[in-house]
């Protein structure tokens, strides 16, 4: 094995784990399969503390909510991974109150674009999600209206 | 210069800060490399242990050492700047990558037992040793599975790339008893074949069954097989240093205390709650 071949084996098991790129030849998939499970574990325990009230909202459900949405999709940082689910929950009108307080608070704050980190609102902003009101003012984030229970 | 690890240590977190500063007898704790930034003030907790004379490891988990690609400066530089900011004896890091082609895994992943992967790893902990203003301590990781292509075992493993960089040894006794679990052999014939007198300091933590596979998981109890794998290493020859590491699911103080108890008892160096 050279250092380049090292590098693309590493490349091949990563998108194995991380992006449901297939099996590289010659790993047991029992032991490989239970191993792209606990990342989703863990990855769900990170973006827990990121976006503690969205998996407080989804409770019980939130690890399989999560390693559902996860599954083949690589990480982008626990806080975007956290904000991408929050806004796919709340276009499908299955995002629990409390991440809607959440998700209104965290849009009211910061710009997000989907696909570079969030930059702080420089303009004064209203943000709304699943019913919840934020607004921010000179950087100062209310929540305005809680989403209905 | 603060002194190396000694007795029984807590991973820091800032969920149990409080937890933390309150024990009597602490004289060693670690930090997640990665949740100090250099420039700006220690967290509350850390600067007050500090303050106490209680040494601070950091701990690094993004480096990607075991990487076929150089190992990233600025991730050096960082662990570098933590390690000045907190006085620190040592830095420690994982023999593991955690990035390839461009992506995350999100976690520590084992290498090829090969010389290959020997060679990078080893010319990555120089290029890391070259910048880093203190001794690194290298962790061997826990994994559910194995290569295809292993050429040495994993005592070889890592006595070839410990005897290459001079690096000390991390030694994680949940590993071990993961690895055996999972991957076959004998734990305490890996003890008998370690550079046992490399061992900067130890981890200890708890872990779960699921799946048919032990998760070496932080944020379950530790179970009795690691802490008589604690004793086994001790009888062979005592580590200065052990350290307990939780990492969520915190339970309740007294639990914790007893854990930290249950350490002391199956070392023998003196309690610390």
């Amino acid at each position: 094995m050279t250092g380049e071949d090292l590098a693309a084996r590493q490349a091949e098991l990563v998108a194995a784990l991380v992006a449901g790129g297939p099996l590289p030849a010659g790993f047991a998939p029992a032991p490989v399969e239970a191993a792209r499970r606990a990342l989703l574990r863990k990855r769900a325990g990170d973006v827990a503390r990121h976006w503690p009230l969205l998996a407080a909202g989804l409770g019980d459900a939130w690890p399989a909510t999560f390693a559902g949405w996860a599954a083949g999709r690589p990480t982008n940082g626990s806080l975007r991974d956290g904000w991408d689910l929050a806004r796919e929950l709340r276009d499908q009108g299955t995002l629990p109150s409390l991440g809607a307080e959440e998700l209104a608070v965290r849009e009211a704050a910061s710009r997000y674009d989907g696909r570079g980190a969030p930059r702080p609102r420089r303009l004064p902003a209203v943000a709304r999600a699943g019913g919840a009101v934020a607004a921010q003012l000179a950087g100062r984030v209310r929540l305005l209206r809680p989403a209905p229970r | 210069m603060t002194t190396g690890p000694s007795g029984v240590g807590i991973g820091w977190r800032s969920e149990i800060a409080g937890f933390v500063a309150g024990l009597p007898g602490l004289r060693f704790v670690e930090v997640v490399a990665e949740a100090v930034a250099p420039a700006g003030p220690l967290p509350d907790g850390l600067a007050e242990l500090r303050g106490r004379g209680v040494t601070v490891v950091p701990h690094g988990v993004k480096l990607s050492l075991g990487g076929a690609e150089p190992v990233d400066p600025a991730r050096v530089a960082h662990l570098a700047g933590v390690a000045t900011a907190l006085d620190a004896p040592l830095v420690s890091e994982h023999i593991a990558f955690v990035r390839a082609g461009g992506l995350e895994a999100g976690h520590l992943l084992p290498l090829p037992r090969s010389r290959e992967a020997v060679a990078a790893v080893v010319a990555n902990v120089r290029r890391a040793q070259a910048e880093l203003p203190v001794p690194l301590a290298l962790e061997p990781i826990a994994a559910l599975f194995d290569w295809p292509d292993d050429e040495l075992d994993e005592a070889d493993f890592l006595t070839e790339i410990l005897d290459a960089t001079g690096a000390l040894l991390l030694l994680d006794v949940a590993n071990v008893h993961a690895n055996a679990r999972n991957r076959g052999g004998d734990p305490a014939a890996l003890l008998d074949r370690l550079p046992l007198d490399r061992i900067a300091y130890v981890h200890v933590a708890g872990g779960a069954e699921q799946g048919g596979f032990y998760h070496d998981t932080h944020t379950d109890p530790v179970p009795a097989e690691v802490l008589d794998l604690v004793r086994e290493l001790c009888g062979r020859r005592r580590p200065p240093a052990l350290l307990l590491e939780r990492d969520g699911h915190y339970p309740p103080a007294a639990e914790l205390r007893g854990e930290l108890d249950a350490l002391a008892a199956a070392s023998g160096y003196p309690v610390v709650t």
